[in-house]
């Protein structure tokens, strides 16, 4: 699923400081499950923006913000968004672009998009995945070195991770210490010997 | 003529590297003047590439002006700053100016320097931008494209020494297969792990160049310990650097020993001082190793 993060209702009011007649699309997939576009973050945001004076038309929750079919579709789940002048999106980038490119008011996002991830055992769990269009990930243990690692190393560590944390973040794990752990789990250690080349990929 | 860095490896020679650092200006004097206070001492210096991903003078630039200056050079390039395109095309530059001996790395990320929201590109690894320099020597460009003239570095890389570090020593062995021809290593300060990790590569033939950093006092021993990456410094040393009168000295004083000790393990050491060369003379007497050239 595509992580996002609620922007802060400071910075939304701010965006929105010179429009009104507010009319907010939330989204049912991804932004719903980790709590940033599903109905009871949408009913609250438009009960904020009306505590700070704007007008709010009306919402939507469309089944997914990245597949709304068209402006009519919108219309028939509720037809005040006629009314709209200003629409805000509850989704992430992929939604607000596609509902951006029905509608002919302005558009604004209230998250920031962030990475391709996932949420298990009630965690939310971003970078997952680098969207490269060249799936390899089965040699790294299924954890992505592209996504994970902020020099995208595929032919090993690199020098900078002390306590198996990684050299930009010690808070986070080293992507090639998760990597090796997990094919070691797996008995696979010896696909760490290939070499890739330049070749092989095309980022 | 004066032997070069690539006979002497290929000789059974102890060897000795040094490192200077390009200036944060464009006023070279104090850098030539640093290396200077190493001439006679080493076989050749290395001339960091933005190291800490700082900015500063080009490693070209700076290995130009110390060739100029009658010094062997080995210069640093990492892959944080260059994609393929400026990386061949800076190598080009740098053979045609008379630089013939490289280290590459992948270079410490943007963040962790003085341009945080500088992009890294990071486009090759350092197995692959080796692999390429290869590739470069036999006449073709990444792209395939023939080169003319091409060049013919002494290729070398850098390690860790932690033989416990799986991907590292993996890592290591993919540099090895590109063909390298001398390794440089992160400073050793515990010779005995540095003795296990050249036990787990003896059947590697390159040779090793151990990293030393002389200690200056016990808290840059604990700083290092928690935040620079492959260094381990025992706790022996600490409590040696603890108990000194004078620490400076007592640090000259491990790292003569450390240089002893390793003379015995690898091929040759390569001197990181923080700041200037003054006591690199100094050092490379008390540790008995060479006489001015």
């Amino acid at each position: 699923m595509i992580i996002s993060s609620a922007k802060p209702f400071e910075e939304i009011l701010e965006i929105l400081k010179d429009e009104d007649d507010i009319f907010v699309v939330g989204c049912n997939a991804c932004a719903a499950k980790i709590h940033v576009g599903g109905e009871p973050e949408v009913l609250e945001m438009c009960q904020r923006l009306e505590d700070a004076g704007k007008h709010v038309v009306g919402w939507v929750i469309p089944s997914a913000a990245c597949s709304v079919a068209s402006y009519d579709s919108l219309v028939e789940k509720n037809p005040a968004i006629k009314d709209a002048k200003t629409i805000l999106v509850m989704a992430c980038g992929s939604g607000v672009s596609i509902v951006a490119g029905v509608v002919d008011v302005p558009v604004y996002p209230s998250n920031d998009t962030v990475s391709l991830g996932g949420r298990t055992q009630g965690e939310v769990v971003p970078e997952l995945c680098a969207m490269c269009g060249e799936c390899k990930i089965y040699y790294f243990g299924s954890v992505c070195p592209k996504s994970l690692c902020p020099k995208h190393l595929l032919n090993g560590p690199c020098g900078g991770s002390v306590n198996g944390k990684c050299e930009i973040d010690s808070e986070k794990d080293c992507a090639w210490e998760l990597i090796c752990n997990r094919l070691e789990k797996i008995g696979r250690l010896d696909l760490l010997d290939k070499i890739w080349t330049v070749d092989e990929i095309t980022e | 003529m004066s032997r070069t860095f690539k006979d002497k490896l290929t000789s059974n020679d102890f060897l000795i590297t040094a490192e200077v650092s390009p200036p944060k200006g464009t006023d070279l004097a104090d850098m030539l003047s640093d290396a200077e206070l190493t001439r006679g001492w080493v076989d050749a210096l290395n001339v960091t590439d933005n190291q800490k991903a700082i900015m500063r003078m080009s490693p070209l630039a700076v290995s130009k002006a110390l060739l100029d200056g009658g010094h062997e050079v080995i210069m640093q390039l990492t892959c944080r700053d260059r994609n393929r395109l400026a990386l061949q095309s800076d190598l080009l530059g740098a053979y045609s100016m008379g630089i013939r001996n490289l280290c590459i790395m992948t270079g410490d990320h943007t963040t962790k320097g003085d341009h945080p929201k500088a992009r890294p590109v990071y486009d090759l690894d350092s197995v692959q931008l080796l692999s390429i320099i290869k590739n470069m020597h036999n006449g073709y460009d990444i792209a395939g494209n023939p080169i003319e003239n091409p060049p013919q570095f002494v290729l070398g890389a850098v390690t860790n020494t932690d033989p416990s570090k799986k991907a590292q020593m993996m890592k290591l062995r993919k540099k090895v297969k590109t063909g390298i021809e001398f390794m440089q290593t992160q400073a050793v300060y515990d010779i005995s792990m540095f003795e296990s990790f050249m036990e787990s590569i003896g059947d590697i033939e390159v040779p090793i160049i151990a990293g030393v950093i002389p200690l200056r006092s016990a808290n840059m021993a604990r700083f290092m310990n928690g935040n620079i990456p492959g260094i381990n410094v025992p706790d022996e040393i600490i409590e040696r650097m603890e108990a000194a009168e004078k620490p400076k000295e007592e640090g000259m004083a491990i790292c003569a020993e450390a240089i002893k000790e390793l003379q015995k393990l690898c091929r040759g050491i390569h001197l990181m001082p923080i700041g200037k060369h003054n006591n690199t003379p100094t050092i490379l007497e008390m540790a008995d190793i060479r006489k001015k050239q």
